[in-house]
């Protein structure tokens, strides 16, 4: 049995998750979830700040289009449902084991060097610390190495920015979808 | 404990060899059950999304070790229809020279026999399930039927490409897929938006939808998803098994299957997981394991990447995951004096902005504002080939049980793989030659990252063979200790070739189901 393709794009929903704020469950884009501060299930706030300014380095936009709420509400679910490039990368389950130990150790990395955490270095700094991270593990990093993070932490906000249909428009790509996403992720 | 009715056949793996044994034997009138770690999917779930597309792909844990460790998890599967439901079905054939590297040029292995015995398989194959190409225009393709289905389009971001080949003298040939360029037995013809990572469920493409599964359920096989198959059982005098253990992941209540005939159909990874992990009394080293060969001589694809970039828009969203085009004029073995090995340009996959294969991976270096830059720049402009390599089977390359053990209590697999220097120096020596064609074209930037090379594909570690001393089963993939034990899969591949592994399997299947139908009596006898 396959599918229509024309059925299968009428009615698609996109763009709208399941959040609980204030303890009562609500239906909010990752936009809005983002200005509206939601709090993660997984990630701690320095984790998040983390993310965040790593992945606004690697791709200018990806902190406002929710690649900590991608990572997180991904490490939230089941190993079989997730949705990260870490998985198809070898990375094994609890995913969670693996951002956490990187993001600890580009924070720890970060201090070592510039005596701060990554999220409160200055813009060329975290430009700088980067591109090392990319090419080697940079002093004082100890986890996963560095440039395999920057890898999946590259693609994660890859997919957040690019990897949508907005993300397709965005570069003038026709989606074309066979079964419209009725979820971003 | 869960006691099964014993039944004719009992399958683990529900990917494409488990599911045609599957529909065959039950075609033949057999009682047959397949178990599947995995869920099931049905053509709704094939959402068109790069993101979406991993739910498709295994996430469970393995040991990689080794210089270079296997891309496990992108290549295999997760779930009814296995690897083949995320397929970019590139379907060329073996050639001659692949089933005897060994006696032709002294490295690697032998098949257990030749080009000749496969090639009604895979003329079988490609009528059952449908390849476009040009058998003509491939001139480098063993003798054959012609292809069903004319060529699939070619679009302008590989004949950009194209035309380097050309003015360097280099063929180049529409390339076989196993899509639809038109309608065929009912299933309709590609629309070329290239979603066919994330899983085709238009029927343009072969995967389990359009193949077996149909016929499994036609049949009355039953698959038992979220079955997580433990060991296999055999007698007290260890000659024949007769049954498999297996876990339910949803409940964790055990069962036992009992069969006449038992076939592991699983991921190249997990057959030797379970041969080793099945070790008895008998088989203390695992099943059919007495020569140490289960589990080593895996393979993969080393892969060579060249990027270019055009001024004008080459429509690169359009088209297949898949190549439009190839080229085999380096395949040949005997072309190369210092190193042994074949390797196949394919050109022209379709781009999506994301993923591994994605826009953004193709200049990994960049970030920042850059890649915001180089992304747009790309999306209209980017041309690229790559070169599939072959690497030759190595005994030290190797699945293993690891001490570690997942949630079930099985030791994972424990992968060591490292390239030996016949795939590093072809490596080098595609890439150079990828690199002077994508300069031969108009591409105003050209690139190829350097290395180390992704890896593609994961075949052997459980290799056929002639006899029972170098290798772990028979050309039908019967396992030599154990009259009524089959192993299928592209694990049983000795060499590998420079061509992707999804026809062969398909090939190889076919010929062991009509083998088992034919010889039921003497099988389980």
């Amino acid at each position: 049995m396959t599918v229509d393709r024309r059925s299968m794009l009428k009615g698609a929903a996109l763009g709208a998750f399941a959040f609980t704020v204030g303890g009562t469950q609500t239906w909010l884009t990752l936009r809005e979830a983002y200005a509206q501060a939601v709090p993660l299930q997984v990630l701690t706030g320095a984790e998040r700040a983390a993310l965040e300014a790593l992945g606004d380095t690697l791709l200018p936009g990806a902190r406002e289009a929710g690649i900590a709420l991608y990572v997180d509400h991904q490490l939230s679910v089941d190993p079989g449902q997730c949705l990260l490039a870490a998985r198809a990368a070898n990375v094994p389950p609890p995913v969670t084991n693996f951002y956490r130990a990187c993001l600890g150790a580009l924070d720890r990395a970060a201090t070592a060097a510039h005596g701060q955490v990554f999220a409160a270095l200055k813009a060329d700094e975290q430009v700088k610390f980067v591109d090392q991270m990319r090419q080697k593990v940079p002093e004082g990093w100890s986890g996963p190495p560095s440039p395999f993070f920057y890898l999946l932490a590259r693609m994660d906000a890859v997919d957040v920015v690019y990897g949508t249909v907005e993300g397709f428009e965005r570069l003038g790509v026709p989606y074309m979808p066979h079964v419209m996403p009725t979820r971003k992720w | 404990m869960a006691n099964h009715e014993k039944v004719d056949a009992v399958i683990v793996g529900a990917g494409p060899s488990g599911l045609m044994l599957a529909a065959r034997l039950a075609e033949a009138g057999r009682k047959v059950v397949v178990l599947e770690l995995g869920p099931p999917w049905e053509p709704e779930d094939l959402v068109s999304s790069q993101i979406w597309s991993r739910r498709l792909k295994w996430f469970g844990a393995n040991q990689l070790e080794g210089r270079n460790p296997v891309a496990h998890n992108f290549n295999s599967g997760w779930g009814v229809g296995g690897a083949v439901i995320h397929q970019y079905a590139n379907w060329p054939r073996l050639h001659e020279e692949d089933f005897a590297v060994k006696s032709g040029f002294g490295v690697g292995l032998d098949w257990p026999f030749g080009y000749d015995e496969l090639r009604p398989w895979y003329d079988r194959i490609q009528n059952e399930l449908g390849i476009s190409g040009d058998h003509v225009q491939e001139v480098w393709r063993p003798a054959g039927a012609p292809y069903p289905m004319p060529p699939v389009k070619v679009f302008p971001h590989a004949q950009k490409v194209a035309e380097g080949f050309a003015r360097l003298g280099i063929r180049t040939a529409p390339a076989p897929v196993a899509v639809n360029s038109v309608p065929f037995k009912g299933r309709p013809a590609c629309v070329y938006d290239a979603w066919c990572d994330a899983g085709c469920p238009i029927g343009a493409l072969v995967n389990t939808f359009t193949s077996y599964l149909p016929e499994v359920r036609k049949y009355g096989a039953e698959i038992r998803p979220y079955s997580n198959a433990l060991r296999v059982l055999t007698n007290e005098k260890g000659d024949r098994a007769t049954a498999v253990e297996y876990v339910d992941t949803r409940t964790r209540e055990s069962h036992v299957q009992h069969a006449d005939l038992v076939i592991l159909a699983a991921f190249t990874s997990q057959n030797p997981r379970l041969l080793l992990n099945s070790a008895n009394a008998r088989h203390p080293a695992g099943l059919s394991n007495r020569n140490g060969l289960v589990g080593r001589h895996i393979m993969t694809h080393v892969g060579a990447g060249v990027f270019g970039m055009m001024d004008e828009d080459v429509q690169n969203h359009m088209g297949l995951s898949a190549a439009q085009l190839i080229s085999q004029d380096g395949y040949a073995k005997s072309q190369r004096r210092d190193f042994i090995g074949s390797y196949t340009w394919m050109i022209g996959a379709a781009n999506k902005p994301n993923d591994f294969t994605g826009l953004a991976n193709t200049q990994v270096p960049l970030f920042g504002a850059a890649l915001h830059d180089y992304m747009k720049r790309a999306a209209r402009g980017l041309v690229k080939m790559g070169a599939v390599i072959e690497a030759l089977p190595n005994p030290d390359n190797r699945v293993m049980l690891s001490d570690r053990r997942d949630e079930f209590g099985m030791p994972i697999a424990r992968i060591v793989h490292s390239l030996d220097e016949h795939a590093l120096k072809l490596f080098a020596h595609a890439r150079e030659e990828g690199l002077r064609i994508m300069r031969a074209t108009s591409a105003k930037e050209v690139w190829s990252p350097p290395g180390p090379p992704p890896l593609l594909h994961f075949t052997g570690g459980t290799p056929m063979g002639k006899s029972a001393a170098d290798s772990v089963t028979d050309s039908y993939g019967r396992a030599h200790e154990l009259a009524n034990l089959y192993v299928t899969g592209a694990g049983l591949y000795p060499t590998e070739g420079a061509v992707h592994p999804t026809f062969t399997l398909h090939a190889l299947t076919l010929r062991t189901a009509d083998h088992l139908v034919r010889n039921w009596g003497s099988v389980v006898a």
